[in-house]
């Protein structure tokens, strides 16, 4: 049987352009089967019926799937359950009472649209950089004309669970982006199909990565305990290299 | 992409910042680490030592160039990248970090700073001081720098703790730095209980050790 708690939760709301501040709401007999978001959902429903504007949380598939949702949930991203996304931390990891701090994954590269929802464009745009491939026209080719070895496939498989949620970025004491741009280097960088543009997406993801204002990797590893879908420090050190040897061996 | 480009993107500030590092650890910090354990054999050994030493004058210049501009680019770059890092961050998050973010880690700056006032302070005390000859048993004029060593920390426990926490400071720094190095020249160092991290933090703490034992030695006798 579900039990029902009650929180206090200081949630942080801003509008664009303007100061935010941690304003207090209690959230009133929660269902410890809800997920935190429909748990706001609660929270805003009351809200609304008290004249109050609802909290502005980003959310899309609910299934932990779309890297929409995120915010810091007492000091830890996503509430720190390890790989889940906010939409799959249930409230049944809460005690009844308890204080619940909720604010956007802050990072200077992620400017606060509204509450709690913070703009990611950023990461899209480290993606466009040399996020695609070059493949060939005419008819499609025979699926198995590419031979492609079965730990290859896995490892950048591993690396392209990557959602873009950007939970790396706000747990980074740096805000760097570097295991979200280690990923997606990674998921092409393993491929064959990715190698025609592999010196060159690494520069320029690299490029776009310190133009947009995000820091610098220090190797504490902070970015892999956040990430909800496991993403591993070894694609870091596999940027790195990816890196280092297009400086030295391409031209441009 | 150009050279000073690639150099001063992240990566490349960081892989500066590693070989700098890497440089004055290999080509400075071992050998002089051995060096200055023969003070625990005596006088004879140690002046000896610091005898042949300055045989290689060309040798020494050079290296003391190389550390020179070493521990520029090392100090350019970090503070680069901290002021860089600093700025990227939003200092109102509530963040608390996890057990993986290392103490060591965290005190990057701080026991960088400390070690480059380390290295001001042991440059006057024994660079940039007046020795006192002698004439070794084959004739040979040296200085006796193993006096020197035992005039600075006798009777002086301030010197000597001085001298002690500061290699608490390099035990720090470099139980960090050689790990974090390898990973910026893109060799996994993974996230639990690493053996290249247990490497690291144990030639870091025994080199800090090592040297911390010399002003005690030299205090005690």
């Amino acid at each position: 049987m579900a039990k029902q708690i009650n929180l206090t939760l200081k949630v942080w709301r801003q509008n664009r352009g303007q100061e935010g501040k941690f304003e207090t709401y209690e959230a009133k007999n929660i269902d410890t089967d809800a997920s935190f978001l429909e748990m706001l959902d609660v929270v805003n429903d009351e809200l609304t019926l008290k004249g109050i504007e609802p909290i502005a949380f980003e959310h899309d598939c609910r299934e932990g799937i779309c890297g929409c949702c995120g915010s810091t949930v007492n000091g830890k991203t996503h509430g720190s359950h390890e790989r889940t996304t906010l939409c799959q931390l249930h409230m049944r990891h809460f005690e009844d009472g308890q204080n619940v701090v909720i604010e956007p994954f802050r990072a200077t590269a992620f400017p606060v649209i509204k509450d709690l929802i913070v703009d990611r464009s950023g990461l899209d745009q480290i993606i466009a950089e040399g996020g695609y491939v070059s493949v060939k026209t005419g008819n499609a080719p025979e699926a198995s004309t590419t031979p492609i070895k079965k730990e290859m496939a896995e490892a950048a498989m591993d690396a392209a669970e990557c959602i873009g949620c950007g939970a790396c970025v706000a747990a980074c004491p740096n805000g760097s982006a570097m295991l979200f741009t280690s990923a997606k280097v990674s998921q092409y960088a393993l491929l064959p199909q990715g190698h025609p543009e592999r010196a060159q997406r690494v520069k320029n993801m690299v490029g776009k990565m310190d133009e947009l204002g995000f820091g610098n990797c220090s190797n504490e590893y902070e970015c892999a305990v956040a990430c909800p879908k496991g993403i591993d420090v070894k694609n870091i050190a596999r940027l790195n290299r990816e890196f280092i040897k297009a400086s030295l061996t391409s031209e441009k | 992409m150009s050279i000073k480009k690639t150099m001063l993107s992240s990566i490349g500030q960081k892989l500066l910042l590693a070989t700098s590092g890497l440089i004055m650890f290999l080509l400075f910090l071992i050998p002089h680490m051995g060096g200055n354990v023969l003070f625990l054999f005596g006088p004879d050994i140690f002046n000896s030592y610091a005898y042949h030493l300055h045989q290689l004058v060309p040798v020494v210049i050079g290296i003391e160039l190389l550390m020179l501009t070493s521990i520029t680019i090392h100090m350019i770059m970090a503070f680069r990248v901290v002021l860089a890092n600093r700025k990227a961050a939003d200092k109102r998050h509530t963040l608390k970090s996890s057990k993986e973010r290392s103490l060591a880690a965290k005190l990057m700056p701080v026991s960088g700073i400390m070690i480059f006032i380390f290295i001001v302070k042991h440059l006057l005390d024994f660079k940039f001081y007046e020795k006192t000859e002698i004439i070794s048993e084959h004739g040979d004029h040296m200085y006796n720098v193993y006096a020197m060593v035992l005039e600075r920390f006798q009777g002086d426990p301030v010197h000597l703790a001085f001298y002690v926490l500061f290699m608490v400071a390099v035990g720090f720094h470099l139980s960090h730095a050689l790990q974090s190095s390898l990973q910026t020249y893109g060799i996994y160092v993974p996230r639990d209980g690493s053996k290249i991290k247990l490497v690291s933090a144990i030639v870091g703490w025994g080199m800090a050790a090592t040297f911390a034992i010399i002003p005690i030695f030299a205090f005690i006798i």
